[in-house]
Order: C-alpha cells, then structure tokens, then sequence
C-alpha cells in the first residue's frame, strides 16, 4: 500500500477503535443518536454500492431494509427463532430478493429502472400488508431487550463491514468493472465486462446490507408496519445521504450520513417539518453547488461560485 | 482456415436489410479495410460481428469455432474487441483507469492483478503516445485523444481481432500519417485487424484487401489499387455520372 493508504488506514483503525469504547463514557441519548447514525450511514453505503458505483439510481431499496425488517420479524416473534439466526436470514433473504428482482429490472436503465424500483418497493409494502403471517396491517411487536448495547455493536458491525465493501469496491477488479458499466454500459460489455452478472451481484450486494439493517432495526425499535418499513422516505434518505458526502466514493456515505443525522436531530428538537425542510434544500445545494458530492469538496476544495455558475449553464437552468 | 470465417450474415431492421448476405475471411496477421457510404452497413457489421446486436441469419466463427450467439463480453473476452465509430471514454475516469479496465477484463488466461493491469496499461498508453495523459480525466481530453484512448483500452485487452470503426475521423493529415503507422505496428504485434474507415489515402496505405459495402450487400473484395479503380465502387461513391466521366 502507499503511504497515503497507510495513513487512512490508520485512521479508520483510530476510529474504529474510538467508537467501539464509546459507549462506556457517553449518555444514554447519544448512545441512541450514535445507533441511529450507524443505521443511516450503513443504508447509505449500500445504496452506494449499486446507485454510487454501478450508476443505478434505485429508488427502491426500501424494500431490502423492509424485507430484512419483517424476516427478522417473522422468524422471532411467530416462528421463535433465536435472533442470532434471525438476523442472518434477513440479510440471506433480501440479498435472494434483490438479485431475483435484479435480473428482470436492471436491464432497464436511467428514469425506468428508478420507477421500477419505486414500484418494487410499494409493491413488497402491499403484499406484506395482506399476507396473514406478517400480522398485516396490525403490524410485529418484538420482545423488549433491556440493553441498548446490542444494537449499538450489531450496528456498528454492519456499518464497518458495508464500508469495507465500499473500500474493496474503490480498488479491485470487481469495482472497476461496476464503475465501467456506470461510465458506459455498452462499452464495458466490449471490454469484456459481464454487465448483467455484475449488476445483479451490486444489487445483491446492496440488498444484503439493507436486509441486515432492517433486522437489527426491526429488534431495536420493537415495532414493525408495513407503512413504518416501507416508507419511501427511507430509500429518499439512502440516496440524500450518499450524494450529499459524494456517490461512487467510500466516505461520502459516512460523511452525508454524520451531517444529515446530525441536522435532523439538532433541529427535530425545534420542529419535526423544519428537519424534512432541511432535507429538501440540502438535495437543490447540493445539485447546483458541488454534484460530486461533500467527499469530492473536502479533497479538492472544489466549492465556489463558479461551479453553481456552470452548473446553471450546464443544467440550462 | 480463416481467423475469422463470417457467412451469410444478415440482419434486418423491421423491412430494412441494414447488412444482407454478407460473408468474407478474415486471414490471420492481415489487414481488411472495410469501406462503403454513409448508411451502407458498416458499423452495423461490426456490430454483428462482435454479438453487440442480434443477428437476423448468419454465422460468424473465429478460429474455427462459432461465437455466434455468444453476448459481448464473451466474444471480446475470446479475442475480438472493437472501438466505437461514436467514442464511448469512461468519462470521470482517469485515461489509465480507461485503459487498466481492458487490461482487467479483456485478457485471456485469468485476470490480472491491478498492479499487473496498470503495468500493462502504462505500456499499451506509452505504444499509443498517449503517456503525458494517463492522469488525465477521460473527460478532458480532445477528439484525437479520446480516439486514441479507445484505441489503447482495445488494445489493453490483448485482442487477436481488433475492429477499429474511424477512428481517424477528424484527425488531420500529419495525424492521419500518424494513426497509419500506428496501425501497421498493432499488425506487427501480432494482431489482425478490421479497419472501417473514410479517409481514402489511409485505407490504401494500410489495407492488405478491401471489402466494399454498398447498400449492406458486399460490392467486391480484393486488392486495394484495384478495388479503388473499379468503376462499380467509384460509382457507389461518386455517383453513376462521375464514374463514367472518370472512365472517359
């Protein structure tokens, strides 16, 4: 590795670190606040994977997260399933889900493959509403667990390794060829590029991630609704928060998840709409100040008034 | 045999026959200019060739076997890779990662690790003179690079046939002299080539043989000199009027 590897390596291995103790000096609030963040920021990293890296903008991937959510769901709480072999499940399950879904919808590209996924996502939420084992409309309610401690390390597991696979994604060969087919899909099948085999493993890929933090989530807010998991807001939130730190980079996610989280709890103390506000304007700044993303803005110092400039022309607005 | 055997090849769009009937050898180690007018099935050919579009009848083998059928990927992975008449750069790319990712994927025998895929996209930038710009965004760079590059991310990819569709569109004349001589050292690397192109005084230089499309059916076949001279391709070009005038 180069040094300049080392050196990040180091810090992730810092922070890491830092986090994993945390727990014993902060606050019950912050620990709730820190659950939270590693929940948006894992979502945020496996959106990435197939809307960053291989340029498929899924406005979808709530399904996985909902999917994870009621296996989780089901499996403890009907079938009594230890949560330890839960929680697997609901990764093994969404990832089943994604790449089966996959196959038909990620030959469609652009606004049709966002509005297939769009339709994916409400369709899983009206079928879990109608099936009997599910509970429908009346919803799961999961056993109370004392501690918050679990969740925070289970979380916190998850994030890490969805930020490992963003970072293997950004230097191996896999990685190149999802990035190839976002650059250019027809030119990377001459190049020898198995589009459709490497599109279905991101989507996979992004769907276990999703699984998996519906699982821990559907644990640790005890209360699952085919309406609370299915939210489009949740997938609105993904894709927020991976362009707002930068698509297609390995600590954009994590950056967009920091700040987005941050905001929205500083101001829901004030005003719950004053937060889904901020949301709105945080994705018109974005687009017209830095479209690469708060990643991109960090290392190259590229935010000025000539970038909203030219993306006004650009964008011919 | 032929390198490349392709046999009644024909595809059709709705009642168009954009290539019809076509069939030629591709002899290892030579050079086959393709030309015809605009419309006249060229790149539609190419296409074909390389499993980019599905085929309406036909047959296309390499190295006696038959890919047809096979998707893209697997025919260039096979040894037949293309440039686009249209250049498709990966655009926020660096101009190496371009060609690092042809060296990853295109190669027979294993993939290679990135170290050993930038090595060899070091080399194959450095044989096209396109160094100076490997760190480059591919975004950045002018007509006659971008040509240049997608020549490099075929050639990364060690091909046996190489397809290359113009391009020497929009070079100018020391560029073109340039681009020939390129060409002909890619032929003395050991690879046979397809090359389309508009640029009469280039395709002469180059072309071991020529094939002429003219309305997607083959016109004729043969050397150069007297493939330029045949009236029926002059007129094909030029116009029935010009052709006779030019026989007088």
């Amino acid at each position: 590795m180069p040094p300049t590897q080392w050196t990040r390596a180091g810090v992730a291995a810092l922070v890491v670190l830092a986090l994993s103790l945390a727990p014993v000096a902060l606050s019950p609030f912050l620990i709730q606040f820190l659950i939270n963040l590693f929940m948006l920021a894992a979502l945020a990293e496996s959106w990435n994977i197939i809307g960053g890296f291989t340029g498929y903008a899924s406005f979808g991937n709530v399904a996985f997260f909902g999917i994870g959510a009621y296996t989780t769901g089901v499996l403890l709480t009907v079938l009594k399933w230890p949560f330890a072999l839960a929680l697997p499940a609901s990764g093994l399950l969404a990832m089943a889900f994604a790449a089966l879904v996959g196959i038909p919808i990620l030959r469609l590209k652009g606004h049709y493959f966002a509005i297939a996924t769009l339709g994916v996502a409400e369709t899983m939420r009206e079928i879990v509403y109608n099936l009997k084992i599910t509970g429908g409309g009346t919803g799961l309610t999961m056993p109370i667990t004392k501690s918050a401690l679990p969740f925070f390390y289970l979380m916190f597991g998850i994030l890490v390794a969805a930020t490992a696979i963003n970072w293997w994604l950004s230097a191996s060969r896999f990685g190149y060829g999802l990035v190839a087919i976002r650059e250019d899909e027809d030119a990377a099948m001459a190049m020898g590029i198995n589009a459709a085999l490497y599109k279905t493993a991101a989507f996979a890929l992004s769907g276990a991630f999703a699984g998996l933090v519906g699982g821990v989530s559907a644990y640790w807010i005890t209360f699952i609704d085919p309406d609370g998991v299915f939210k489009v807001i949740i997938t609105i939130q993904m894709i927020i928060m991976a362009v707002f730190g930068g698509m297609g980079t390995v600590v954009g996610p994590l950056l967009g998840a920091l700040v987005l989280a941050s905001v929205s709890e500083l101001l829901s103390t004030q005003l719950v709409s004053l937060a889904e506000l901020f949301n709105g304007l945080i994705v018109i700044l974005v687009v017209l100040f830095m479209p690469k993303g708060l990643a991109e803005v960090i290392s190259k110092r590229e935010f000025s008034l000539r970038t909203l400039a030219r993306n006004l022309r650009e964008y011919r607005m | 045999m032929a390198l490349l055997e392709v046999r009644g090849m024909t595809k059709r769009f709705g009642g168009l026959a954009a290539v019809s009937e076509v069939s030629f050898d591709l002899q290892g180690g030579e050079i086959l200019g393709l030309i015809g007018p605009n419309g006249s099935g060229k790149t539609t050919l190419v296409n074909l060739v390389t499993g980019a579009l599905p085929r309406t009848a036909g047959e296309v083998r390499f190295r006696g076997g038959s890919i047809h059928g096979l998707s893209p990927h697997a025919i260039g992975r096979l040894g037949v890779s293309r440039t686009f008449q249209i250049v498709k750069p990966f655009r926020n790319l660096t101009v190496i990662e371009n060609v690092m990712v042809g060296a990853l994927f295109g190669s027979r025998g294993g993939a290679p690790s990135l170290a050993e895929a930038r090595r060899r996209a070091e080399e194959v930038l450095d044989f096209v003179s396109l160094s100076h710009r490997a760190q480059t965004a591919a975004d950045g760079l002018n007509v006659p690079e971008r040509k240049r590059m997608e020549l490099a991310r075929a050639l990364a990819m060690r091909p046996a046939v190489l397809l290359l569709d113009e391009v020497m569109a929009g070079l100018n004349p020391a560029e073109i002299d340039a681009a020939v001589a390129l060409i002909k050292r890619i032929r003395d690397r050991g690879t046979t080539l397809i090359v389309i192109e508009h640029v009469m005084r280039a395709i002469r230089d180059l072309s071991d043989r020529i094939m002429v499309l003219f309305h997607g059916e083959k016109l004729t076949e043969g050397p150069p000199v007297e493939v330029l001279n045949n009236p029926e391709v002059v007129s094909a070009y030029l116009g029935r009027r010009y052709a006779e005038r030019a026989g007088a």
